[in-house]
């Protein structure tokens, strides 16, 4: 249902059915659509109230109809994520669209968010369907092994799915003090099984500073 | 001549002697041979009276011709290029997003409020692309500049395309444009879902959409 046409603009095709997408994030459409914007990021009341206590704030309309919808988003590079059952892990600011079915909620990240800029808070999508993220850049699917452990920029981390364990590390020492830093002072680090997307980008960071 | 595309943000041009063709002014990036370039005033072709609507439309943008024999390579701003053919049709375009073209192709300047009256007038308003739009006719290429990728969608009858204003490119063919609302109670209390307003394209021919919302 969900395809690409060229690598930055999203094709849903539709009979019927609905799709979740970021406000706003139509370029152009066939057929009949119909496009209504979701409180809260359609989690309901109590999702709603989580969004605005958290700050991970998602503005997402629901777009309704028959025909084809195509979505695009400031020339951000656009990913596919199949997800059964699984949940994957986002931030509000690269999810484009998900299939009605999914499930969209809040969760906390920990320290990582601090570091990344994202806040401390993140997007979870779950269920079976498809969802689109976005990355500035073709992203990279790094696959994460119980043996080969991953380390990521903060800034470069967009989403990860599947069962990770994630750790926030530092290597700040008496260069980094001194303003001798490699810019390269905090990491995240997955352990377990799954797939983590890293853009060829970095957002900035307060951890990109020192 | 056609436009050789170079990589997504560079094209490649094959001058002749006795061919002519227009760009935007600044935009060439490199040539080889001995061409030559000369701003020109009138900002395109059809001498004083064609240069008066244009000012008078604010379809002006500076451009310069370009002539002599080698090969020249346009790109601007970092901007995604697509090249279009063109086989007889007309093609509508801001005139802000032209690269450069033939100078065998007509240059003209629509007034858009004539289609759809007085929406037609808001239409302007509202996408902020003014009133008139320029407009190129004939047989050759144009190089159109557009934030991100393009896609090309095809309009036939019957199966009419809605765009988003912001990302709206260019169109050719025999196509009408109007402006379409989906106004309802939810944007008059600001929780629109962004896409109230959309640019119905009907008839025959396809019109080209970027990938971004951003103007240039």
């Amino acid at each position: 249902m969900f395809r690409l046409q060229g690598s930055k603009t999203l094709a849903v095709d539709l009979t019927g059915d609905a799709v979740k997408a970021k406000n706003g994030s139509m370029v152009a459409y066939d057929g009949q659509m119909a496009f209504k914007k979701m409180s809260g990021g359609g989690e309901g009341l109590r999702g709603m109230v989580t969004r605005r206590l958290t700050g991970e704030q998602m503005v997402m309309m629901e777009v309704k109809g028959q025909g084809t919808c195509y979505f695009a988003d400031r020339a951000s590079e656009i990913n596919l994520v199949s997800l059964h059952g699984e949940t994957l892990y986002v931030e509000a600011s690269n999810l484009l669209a998900t299939d009605a079915g999914l499930r969209t909620g809040t969760s906390f990240t920990g320290l990582r968010g601090g570091a990344s800029g994202n806040g401390l808070f993140t997007t979870t999508v779950e269920g079976t369907g498809q969802a689109a993220i976005m990355s500035d850049g073709s992203a990279v699917v790094l696959r994460v092994t119980p043996q080969y452990p991953l380390n990521v920029d903060p800034g470069a981390y967009i989403a990860h799915q599947g069962r990770l364990q994630q750790h926030f590390q530092s290597g700040v020492n008496f260069r980094t003090i001194m303003g001798e830093g490699s810019g390269e002072s905090f990491q995240i680090r997955f352990e377990g099984d799954g797939l983590v997307y890293v853009q060829p980008s970095e957002r900035n960071t307060v951890g990109g500073d020192v | 001549m056609p436009f050789r595309e170079i990589n997504s943000k560079m094209v490649e041009a094959v001058v002749g002697p006795g061919q002519k063709m227009y760009s935007q002014r600044g935009a060439m990036l490199a040539y080889r041979g001995d061409v030559s370039f000369t701003p020109n005033i009138q900002g395109g072709q059809g001498g004083l009276g064609s240069m008066i609507g244009r000012r008078v439309a604010g379809e002006a943008t500076p451009l310069m011709t370009v002539e002599g024999s080698g090969t020249v390579m346009f790109g601007h701003g970092g901007h995604h290029i697509q090249v279009i053919d063109l086989s007889g049709d007309t093609l509508c375009v801001e005139a802000d997003r032209l690269l450069a073209f033939d100078g065998t192709l007509q240059q003209g300047t629509l007034f858009m409020g004539s289609q759809g009256g007085v929406m037609g007038m808001v239409r302007g308003q509202v996408t902020g692309q003014g009133l008139f739009t320029t407009t190129l006719k004939g047989h050759g290429s144009v190089a159109v500049m557009a934030h991100g990728g393009v896609i090309e969608l095809p309009i036939t009858p019957g199966r009419p395309v809605h765009v988003d204003p912001q990302a709206y490119v260019a169109h050719h063919g025999d196509v009408t444009n109007k402006l379409s609302t989906a106004l309802g109670w939810r944007d008059m209390v600001g929780r629109g879902s962004g896409e109230a307003f959309q640019l119905e394209l009907s008839g025959s021919g396809a019109v080209y959409v970027q990938a971004s919302e951003e103007k240039l």
